[in-house]
């Protein structure tokens, strides 16, 4: 076996600044949508509706943006979105008592023709809105450290949302080990029942995991909308809440899991869209990739899980 | 006797409190839809008026409501079929469209007469459908991955490679993206070109509607009198009780995917032999999704499941000619829909309902969510 080879063909699709650059780009949205998945199983809700909170997001961010001239007020909108249709979520599920996949179903659904009934009659387009006045988050740099070779262009010059997602992953860490609210949260996800006669009011800490998923998504909504290119188009989330669901199971619920999880998924589309300049193969398979991924990666964690799970079974008769 | 009387007006409070709630909850999405259509600077009277006239109001209205309707009463029985069965297959959707492209293969690639060559292409539309389905199946029941986020995960890989076959193996014309048409041998008669014109002018109208209703019947049979029916209901009810109870659950929970996913893909071949007559690249999406609203609005049974998708199929006959017409999107359906599925589902909403004295018997059944997995 050539080794050179494999080297280079590694070098060439993920280690060079460009592809990890673009790795820690694309994996944002997912480490965004993986902690909106996070924080509300980790409080035993399955919440399936990050996907049409992302597109909400999406949308309100270029609408906030749009309106005020200033990306600021976009993610301001797109936060307020996050919180009502995440409160409405909650409402709805926790309180009405209606049943939460049925409920995330059809907000899913709902946010689609919503976004595209509000692109046509608020901007008049169909498909696709940009215009020059949406204006977009700036990169920012970061002083001496944008100097260093190799770590200042892997580090510095990212848009304000990339750094928010990565102080996120360690704040989540925070709230969930080391705050009592933390602590109560993961009670309730645990044993509700449990929790609720240690005091511990099970619905509040439920709304309010949901409302924080809600804020998660919208912010993985608005990265797509004003993160790079500065437009809505419809259906833009393409999957990423599901995605967001695969990596959070994939990370174990933990945060650290989780960011790590998405910078797989965001090398495989680096890779993709390296492989799409090369036309190796048609751009149709390429654009598959994340998703054949996904299932990839939740099929290989569960047989390991299983794995696991008979080998710890056999050892305890053993023993036994 | 007395024991008999008791349960049929517990049976017709049931149904009573039902119905007010679904009556509530429409009277709410329209009222919500209302203010949308008063913010946009429309007259919300107006509008809807438009819009039963445009659904209902002309033979053409009518026709073109029963032609939007036909592919939503497949999804919708197949979305119905799965929540049943305790599945949340969302990807009708993708089945759908992996049932159409393999029914337009077997449609145009094979030469036979009419009585061979329409079932043999209606036989591959649901094998298509059934073995998308079979993939986030086997995955659920012997690995315990979540069919939610599979069956989406299979409608993306789906669009791209039908995206695929008809820009590439299976692509007709250099122009566009679309496969050859369909054999005349394979196709199903529109209502204008069996009534010589005289019928249905304008309108795509095509006799798979019938196909949908025999699907219908046959589901409908299937629930209510056949062992398997029995066993997918009880295993959506509980399934730890059903396999207490001697029930086969991969054979219950596969069975009734494929099926499904089967049902979702004879949709989709309809739709094309009916209406298109050929493959073209994303011909129409969201029927799928459209599909598992409808069965949602129907209750998840066969009848209310039929009757939401015919509900459905009209009210976008409707705000087609309103898009036509007063440059209103159509979506705004799907908005209305969307609402009253809200509003449907929050029973503790109508809780105020209950309390009124002739209503209290029903209570509808409460369901967990603690022991769902992730």
């Amino acid at each position: 076996m050539d080794f050179s080879g494999l080297l280079d063909i590694l070098q060439r699709y993920v280690f060079n600044i460009a592809n990890l650059q673009g790795m820690l780009r694309l994996a944002t949205p997912v480490v965004l949508a993986g902690l909106c998945a996070l924080i509300t199983s980790r409080a035993g809700i399955l919440n399936i509706a990050g996907e049409g909170m992302i597109l909400f997001g999406a949308w309100f961010g270029v609408a906030g943006s749009y309106f005020f001239r200033s990306a600021w007020m976009g993610l301001l909108a797109a936060m307020l979105s996050g919180l009502v249709v995440g409160g409405l979520f909650a409402l709805f599920s926790l309180k009405f008592r209606a049943h939460i996949i049925i409920m995330g179903i059809a907000i899913n659904i709902f946010a689609n023709s919503a976004t595209i009934f509000l692109t046509r009659e608020v901007f008049g387009v169909a498909g696709a809105f940009s215009d020059p006045n949406i204006a977009g988050l700036p990169p920012i740099e970061i002083p001496i450290l944008k100097d260093i070779p190799v770590l200042g262009p892997l580090l510095s010059g990212y848009t304000f949302i990339v750094y928010l997602a990565w102080i996120l992953v360690a704040l989540t860490y925070i709230f969930l080990y080391r705050t009592p609210w933390g602590l109560h949260l993961r009670a309730v996800g645990e044993n509700p029942q449990a929790a609720e006669t240690l005091g511990i009011n099970v619905q509040r800490v439920r709304f309010g995991a949901v409302m924080a998923s809600g804020v998660f998504a919208s912010l993985a909504g608005v990265y797509l909308s004003l993160g790079h290119l500065q437009m809505f188009t419809e259906q833009m989330a393409a999957g990423r809440g599901f995605i967001g669901m695969a990596v959070n199971t994939f990370g174990g619920g933990e945060p650290v899991g989780v960011f790590f999880s998405s910078l797989l998924f965001g090398i495989v589309e680096t890779i993709g869209w390296r492989l799409q300049g090369e036309r190796i193969m048609p751009v149709y398979f390429i654009s598959m990739l994340p998703y054949l991924a996904t299932l990839l990666a939740l099929t290989v964690f569960t047989l390991r899980k299983q794995q696991a799970k008979k080998a710890a079974l056999e050892r305890a008769a053993h023993e036994a | 006797m007395r024991e008999k009387l008791r349960t049929i007006t517990q049976l017709l409070r049931n149904a009573f409190g039902r119905s007010i709630g679904i009556l509530l909850s429409i009277l709410a999405a329209v009222l919500v839809g209302s203010i949308i259509m008063l913010i946009e600077g429309q007259n919300p009277l107006e509008i809807y008026w438009l819009l039963i006239k445009g659904a209902l109001g002309s033979q053409r209205g009518l026709l073109i409501s029963l032609q939007r309707a036909t592919p939503l009463i497949f999804t919708a029985i197949a979305s119905t079929l799965a929540f049943r069965t305790g599945v949340f297959n969302v990807g009708v959707e993708g089945q759908f469209f992996i049932g159409a492209i393999c029914g337009a293969f077997v449609g145009y690639a094979v030469k036979l007469p009419m009585i061979i060559h329409l079932p043999l292409t209606l036989a591959a539309g649901f094998l298509g459908g059934a073995l998308w389905a079979f993939f986030p199946t086997i995955m659920r029941q012997k690995l315990g991955v979540s069919e939610i986020i599979t069956t989406i995960m299979t409608n993306y890989i789906a669009t791209f490679l039908i995206s695929y076959l008809t820009n590439y193996p299976l692509r007709h014309t250099p122009t566009t993206p679309e496969t050859p048409p369909v054999q005349p041998t394979a196709q199903l008669a529109q209502f204008v070109e069996l009534s010589g014109g005289t019928i249905g002018k304008g309108t795509q109208a095509h006799v798979g509607i019938f196909v949908a209703l025999l699907v219908v019947v046959v589901m409908y049979i299937v629930f209510k009198r056949t062992r398997i029916g029995y066993e997918w209901r009880m295993v959506g009810l509980s399934f730890p009780f059903s396999e207490f109870g001697g029930i086969s659950l991969d054979r219950t929970f596969i069975g009734g995917m494929l099926v499904s996913g089967g049902i979702a893909g004879l949709g989709g071949v309809v739709e094309i032999l009916g209406v298109w007559r050929e493959y073209k690249d994303l011909f129409a999406a969201g029927f799928g999704f459209r599909g598992n609203l409808a069965a949602l609005l129907g209750g998840q049974n066969v009848i209310g499941s039929t009757i939401a998708a015919l509900f459905y199929g009209g009210m976008e006959a409707g705000a087609l000619g309103l898009e036509w017409s007063a440059g209103i999107p159509r979506q705004l359906i799907d908005i209305v829909v969307g609402l009253i599925i809200f509003f449907m589902a929050a029973e503790g909403m109508w809780a105020f309902v209950r309390r009124i004295k002739w209503v209290r018997g029903a209570r509808a059944v409460r369901r967990t969510t603690e022991d769902l997995e992730v």
